[in-house]
């Protein structure tokens, strides 16, 4: 019961999308971007669904080994192998780019002249389009006259020839912190029920000297023998009225 | 000894150990302002949406960041070296004792007037009387005179021990063969307690120190009352 309630747990964090719609209140937001790049995010969809499916069968075999005391440990050995599973069948670039916006390429050849969308280097030693048609090269041609001739949607075309993202869609939060810190408080539940398992299974009994009884006498002793009576112990204790200060 | 949840240290005992507190405190308010300021640092560096790319040295701070610390490592290094030789000075003491190791108990000799030795054993856990500490106290207690100057000279009879007093600021080295000294002053009467610190063999935690601070009259009581005994 409780490793369908983790596995199902895990099964929801992996499928959230953190990278959100873009919001329509933005500039040039009502376009959406020409990709000029292979946008790596399908794949990462693809590989998840066959991960998923692995998973599912490796939790239906792992469910079928069935004796009590191995129950919370079924669930765990799920996730181990799947999450495995997932860094063993995509690659980093799909990785990446299902929480970091840098849509990665394998391979580039840094030798020609690169885009790059930085907040810090605002204009890359090339155009985002460079493979103009002939709507694009009239429009190139417009713009070399004066600029209050184009129109608004003509200079969006413009800005999205030269450019990939804009400012604000550079700028767009990842929400990767929801995963790490979802998965923080999976691993410290997990360990939770470790300890407690430990203290339930594995710990000796206490020592006698813990008991209420024993514990109020040797309070008392310390007291009698003035244990640490500068700042400590005995320091805190009212000698004339008999109670802590 | 130590009180539940006691994170600092033991009320002092004695002169050195008063001294070691106060060093305590001033190499800790060092670290920890130094710990502030670093982090303060991070997390502005961390925080910032600036970038600048194009910073290659800078003499002024390089001065600084290498002045600063030697500076505050010699306001570190004064004080200590000072409870350093304090420690060393010569100090006459009135009495002598030789605490020996074993495994697994200690034996003390008092041996300046008469020939007073006796062992001192953990009292086991199911032996203990109401109130008493688990693994602390002994059969036999080291009584001292308070306020005297004492030297302790240590060594061992088997392994390596050592043998330490917290609230006393004593601490060493128990190696057989060799005999090591050193010397305490009880400032007020009490128990003291210590535990063996150098790993010895499977009862290593289970050989406590007790110190018993008495005035002067008691200590002769009590040394006269063990030589009968023995």
């Amino acid at each position: 019961m409780l490793s369908q309630i983790v596995y199902l747990h895990w099964l929801s964090f992996s499928k959230l999308s953190h990278t959100p719609s873009l919001p329509i209140a933005l500039p040039f937001s009502h376009q959406e971007p020409k990709l000029r790049h292979s946008n790596s995010a399908p794949k990462q969809a693809i590989a998840e669904e066959r991960v998923h499916f692995l998973i599912h069968i490796v939790f239906l075999k792992v469910q079928s080994l069935s004796t009590n005391m191995l129950h919370l440990t079924k669930g765990r050995v799920g996730c181990l192998l799947s999450k495995r599973a997932v860094v063993g069948l995509t690659n980093s670039g799909a990785r990446m780019s299902s929480h970091s916006h840098h849509e990665v390429s394998d391979q580039v050849d840094m030798s020609q002249p690169m885009y790059w969308d930085r907040l810090d280097t605002p204009l890359p030693d090339r155009a985002w389009n460079d493979v103009l048609d002939s709507k694009d090269k009239s429009l190139k041609e417009k713009e070399k006259g004066p600029w209050t001739a184009l129109s608004k949607e003509e200079k969006i075309a413009l800005y999205r020839l030269k450019f990939n993202h804009t400012y604000p869609e550079m700028k767009r939060p990842s929400h990767e912190w929801k995963t790490v810190i979802g998965g923080m408080f999976i691993f410290f539940g997990i360990t939770g029920l470790v300890v407690f398992w430990q203290g339930h299974y594995v710990y000796p009994p206490q020592p006698h000297t813990f008991g209420e009884e024993w514990q109020a006498k040797q309070i008392q002793r310390m007291l009698d023998m003035r244990v640490n009576p500068i700042e400590g112990f005995s320091a805190k204790w009212d000698y004339k009225n008999k109670q802590w200060k | 000894m130590a009180h539940p949840s006691q994170l600092g240290f033991q009320d002092a005992a004695s002169p050195v150990m008063e001294e070691l507190l106060h060093f305590h405190d001033h190499a800790l308010m060092i670290v920890l302002l130094i710990s502030t300021l670093v982090l303060y640092i991070i997390v502005a560096m961390v925080s910032t949406k600036l970038t600048n790319k194009y910073i290659l040295d800078s003499q002024e701070i390089e001065i600084v960041w290498t002045v600063l610390p030697a500076v505050i490592l010699i306001l570190i290094a004064l004080p200590s070296l000072r409870i350093l030789y304090l420690m060393d000075e010569i100090n006459d003491p009135h009495l002598t004792i030789k605490a020996m190791g074993h495994q697994w108990y200690w034996s003390y000799e008092y041996t300046d007037y008469e020939d007073l030795g006796f062992d001192s054993y953990m009292v086991p856990t199911q032996d203990l009387v109401p109130g008493q500490f688990r693994l602390l106290e002994t059969d036999h207690r080291m009584v001292v005179p308070v306020e005297s100057p004492i030297r302790v000279l240590v060594s061992a009879e088997d392994v390596l021990h050592s043998w330490a007093v917290p609230s006393l600021g004593v601490k060493m080295d128990a190696v057989p063969g060799r005999l090591n000294q050193t010397a305490f002053i009880a400032s007020r009467p009490g128990v003291f307690y210590g535990q063996c610190s150098e790993i010895c063999g499977a009862n290593h935690s289970f050989m406590p120190i007790v110190v018993e601070a008495v005035p002067l009259e008691h200590f002769e009581k009590w040394s006269t009352m063990m030589l009968e005994d023995a």
